[in-house]
C-alpha cells in the first residue's frame, strides 16, 4: 500500500469540453503566457464582491458549487465546470474511459424552471430525434422539448399542471 | 397643465423612467408599493407611495383595473400612466380611466381595441393599401380550417394569437404535417396568455429585418414619425438589442415606410405615442406586423438620436396640446444602441435566472444611458420580467456606437445573477452583427456561440478551481496531498464516473 502522502508535482483542471490546463506546485498566485508571468489576484471587497484581479482588470468571479474534486465558476459571467485531478487520477480516469460503452440512456431535463403543460409521450412507446416530448411553460411561453435521440421511452416522470425545477428529469429514454 | 399628478400604473424602470420626465414637468407621481417588491427602486422616485403591500393576491394591482382606479381616486390623481406590459393595451382600462374622469396616457380606447386586435388590424391595413403579407381573411376556428388556410397561401406559414403581442401565441409552421399540432399550441397559449384562443395566419416572411417606426399623433390629427428602430435581433420573438436608425434604410425607404405607419395611425384617429411594426425582407419589400399602441421598452435609442422626450410628448398629448413638431422638424442626428440586460443564464438557452443582485455599477461615461429600476440589494422575481438594466449608448455614427457599446459593457458589474452581458459582448464582435447584414435568424441560424470570453478566461476559471482543490484537499499549503482523503471519495467517483457514461 502507497504511503499515506503521496508526492504530486502537478495537478490538472479539466473543463467539461475536455480542454486540460495543468498547473504546476507548489502552486503560484501567477500565470505564464509565453515568456512573461502575470500576477493573478483573487481578491473581497465589499464594492466589487469577490474577483480575480489580472493584468489590471477586474473579472467578477463566483464558486457556484464544489463538490468532490468537480467545481463550478462563474467568470465575468460564464460559468465553467472543472475536475481537479491529480496525476494518479487521470490515469485512473484514462482507464475508466477505454472501458465506456456507448450510451444507453438519454435523460431528457427542464432547461429551465417552469409548469408542464402537456406531456406528448407515454411510457413504452417510441420516440424519434426531434419529436417534441413535453411542453414546458416558462416565463408566460410554451416551450416545446424536443427528444435529441431515437428510442424508447422508459419513464416520464413529468405530470401536466405540475412545476418543475431546472434540471429536473422529464423523461427517461432508452436509446435504440 | 391641467395634469397635475399621475398614477404610475407600473413598477421598475418605465416607472422611474415616466417619474423623471413628470418631475422635470413639475408633475406630481404616485407610485405602488406591493407586496413582491416593497423596497422597490422606483418608490423613491415617486412623490407619494401608495402602500398596496397588505395585498396579497395572485394577480398584481398592475393588472386589476378596479384597484387602480379606486387607488388613482383615492390619492386624487387625475392622470394615469400604464407604461408597459400589464394593461398598457387594455382598451378596457382606458375607457374606465374616461369613466372616472381621469386622463388616460394613452391613446383612445378605440384605436387600442382596433390595433390590439390583429384580425380587425389586418382589415384596417387592406383597406388602406399598406403592404402586408398574405393571410387568412379573419380568424382561423379549427385545425382543419387552418390547413386549408395554408395550402391556399404556401408554406411556411405563421400562426398568430389575434390579441396578442410581444411574441406569445405564435408558431411557424412549415408543413401540414405539423399544423394540428402547433395549431392547438399556439390557440392554448393564446387564450393563457390574452385570454383569448383565436389565432390567425399570415405567410411567414423568411429571414426578415425588423423595422418599426415610433409615431407621434396630438388629438387634433396631427400625426408624424421619429423615424425607424431596427430590432432584428431576437430570440423567440423576444427583443435583446434595438438601434436607432436601421442600417436597411435609406432616406427613401424611410420617407415610404415612414408614410405607411403615418398612414395607419391616422385611419384609427391616432393620438400619443404609438409604434408600428414592419418586416422588411431581402428584396427591402416592407410588410405591415402590428401597431403597439404604447410606449416600447426601446424608446431610449429614438430619444437618443432625434433629442425628443417621448414621454414628455405622451403627456402633452394627453394633456390636449397640440404637437410642437412637424415631421420636417424631425432630424435624425448619430447612432444609438440599447443593449436590454436580463437575468438570463445564455448558457442555458436564456433561461431566467432570478435572485438578488448583489452588487450592481454601471458605466457614467458622457455616451452612455442608463435605464434601470434596479440596485444592488434588489431582487429579480420571478413574477415579473428578467429585466435588469438597459444599457444605451450612443455614438456619432453605428461605428462608434458600436466601438461604444463595447466599453460600456465592460464597465457594467453585476453580481448575484447571471445576465445576458457574454450575449452582448459576442454580439458587438461578431462581423455579420457590424456589417449590419443581418436578420431575425441571426441567432437561431448565424450563431454557433452564444457568448463570448476572452482569450486567457477559461484559463483563470481553471486557475481558481484548481486553487480551491488545494485550499480544500492539501494540508498547509505542502505540496503533499492527503491521498486518503481523496481514496476515501473514489468510490463515490467512480459511481459517479459509470453512470455519466
Amino acid at each position: 500500500m502507497p504511503n499515506d502522502k503521496l508526492h504530486i508535482k502537478k495537478l490538472y483542471a479539466l473543463s467539461s469540453e475536455n480542454r486540460k490546463f495543468s498547473f504546476s506546485l507548489p502552486f503560484k498566485h501567477s500565470i505564464k503566457i509565453g515568456k512573461r508571468s502575470y500576477e493573478v489576484q483573487l481578491k473581497h471587497d465589499d464594492k466589487y464582491g469577490t474577483y480575480i484581479l489580472w493584468k489590471n482588470r477586474r473579472y467578477p468571479v463566483e464558486i457556484i458549487s464544489s463538490r468532490q474534486n468537480k467545481y463550478e465558476i462563474l467568470f465575468n459571467d460564464i460559468s465553467y465546470e472543472f475536475t481537479v485531478e491529480t496525476p494518479f487520477s487521470m490515469q485512473r480516469m484514462k482507464v475508466l474511459k477505454k472501458q465506456k460503452g456507448k450510451a444507453e440512456k438519454e435523460y431528457i431535463k427542464a432547461p429551465m424552471p417552469g409548469k408542464i403543460i402537456d406531456v406528448l409521450v407515454r411510457e413504452g412507446g417510441l420516440v424519434l430525434r426531434g419529436e417534441s416530448v413535453v411542453v414546458l411553460e416558462a416565463m408566460k411561453m410554451q416551450n416545446e422539448i424536443l427528444s435529441p435521440v431515437n428510442g424508447h421511452i422508459v419513464k416520464v416522470s413529468a405530470k401536466p399542471n405540475t412545476n418543475v425545477m431546472k434540471d429536473d428529469i422529464l423523461v427517461e429514454i432508452k436509446v435504440d | 397643465m391641467k395634469i397635475k399628478r399621475i398614477l404610475i400604473a407600473n413598477r421598475g424602470e418605465i416607472a422611474i423612467r415616466i417619474m423623471k420626465t413628470a418631475r422635470i414637468m413639475k408633475i406630481e407621481t404616485v407610485a405602488i408599493k406591493t407586496a413582491v417588491e416593497p423596497n422597490a427602486m422606483y418608490l423613491s422616485f415617486a412623490d407619494v407611495v401608495y402602500d398596496n403591500s397588505e395585498d396579497v393576491s395572485d394577480i398584481p394591482v398592475f393588472l386589476d383595473i378596479d384597484q387602480l382606479i379606486d387607488i388613482a381616486l383615492k390619492m386624487s390623481a387625475d392622470a394615469i400612466h400604464p407604461g408597459y406590459g400589464f394593461l398598457a393595451e387594455n382598451a378596457y382600462f382606458a375607457d374606465k380611466c374616461i369613466d372616472n374622469k381621469i386622463v388616460f396616457i394613452g391613446p383612445s380606447p378605440d384605436a387600442i381595441y382596433k390595433m390590439g386586435n390583429k384580425t380587425i388590424a389586418r382589415k384596417i391595413a387592406q383597406a388602406n393599401k399598406i403592404p402586408m403579407a398574405n393571410g387568412s381573411e379573419g380568424n382561423i376556428s379549427n385545425e382543419d380550417e387552418a390547413i386549408k388556410v395554408a395550402e391556399k397561401i404556401g408554406y411556411p406559414v405563421i400562426i398568430k394569437a389575434a390579441s396578442g403581442g410581444g411574441g406569445r401565441g405564435m408558431r411557424i409552421v412549415r408543413k401540414s404535417e405539423d399544423m394540428e399540432k402547433l395549431f392547438i399550441i399556439a390557440s392554448k397559449e393564446a387564450e393563457k396568455a390574452f385570454n383569448d384562443p383565436s389565432v390567425f395566419i399570415e405567410k411567414y416572411i423568411e429571414n426578415p429585418k425588423h423595422i418599426e417606426f415610433q409615431i407621434l399623433g396630438d388629438k387634433k390629427g396631427n400625426i408624424i414619425h421619429l423615424g425607424e428602430r431596427e430590432c432584428s435581433i431576437q430570440r423567440k420573438h423576444q427583443k435583446l438589442l434595438e438601434e436607432a436608425p436601421s442600417c436597411a434604410l435609406d432616406e427613401k425607404l424611410r420617407k415610404k415606410m415612414g408614410d405607411m405607419a403615418v398612414l395607419i395611425a391616422k385611419a384609427v384617429n391616432y393620438y400619443s405615442a404609438g409604434t408600428v411594426e414592419f418586416l422588411l425582407d431581402s428584396d427591402r419589400k416592407f410588410y405591415f406586423m402590428e401597431m403597439n399602441t404604447r410606449i416600447q421598452v426601446e424608446h431610449p435609442v429614438t430619444e437618443i438620436i432625434t433629442g425628443i422626450d417621448i414621454i414628455e410628448q405622451q403627456i402633452r398629448i394627453a394633456n390636449d396640446e397640440e404637437l410642437e413638431y412637424k415631421q420636417s422638424d424631425i432630424k435624425l442626428e448619430g447612432w444609438a444602441i440599447e443593449c436590454r440586460i436580463n437575468a438570463e443564464d445564455v448558457q442555458a438557452g436564456f433561461a431566467p435566472d432570478p435572485g438578488r443582485i448583489e452588487k450592481l455599477s454601471m458605466p457614467e461615461d458622457s455616451y452612455v444611458r442608463v435605464d434601470t429600476g434596479i440596485q444592488a440589494g434588489s431582487a429579480i422575481v420571478s413574477s415579473y420580467d428578467s429585466m435588469i438594466a438597459k444599457l444605451i449608448v450612443k455614438g456619432k455614427d453605428r461605428k462608434e456606437a458600436l466601438l461604444n457599446c463595447k466599453k460600456a459593457l465592460d464597465k457594467v458589474w453585476i453580481k448575484g445573477t447571471k445576465t445576458t452581458l457574454p450575449f452582448f459582448r459576442m454580439l458587438v464582435r461578431h462581423p455579420k452583427f457590424q456589417s449590419g447584414e443581418f436578420t431575425t435568424a441571426f441567432i437561431e441560424k448565424d450563431l454557433e456561440k452564444f457568448y463570448y470570453n476572452s482569450e486567457y478566461e477559461e484559463l483563470l476559471a481553471a486557475w481558481l478551481a484548481t486553487k480551491l482543490f488545494i485550499d480544500e484537499n492539501l494540508q498547509d499549503n505542502s505540496i503533499n496531498i492527503d491521498f486518503r482523503k481523496s481514496r476515501e471519495m473514489s468510490p463515490w467517483l467512480l459511481n459517479k464516473r459509470i453512470n455519466q457514461f
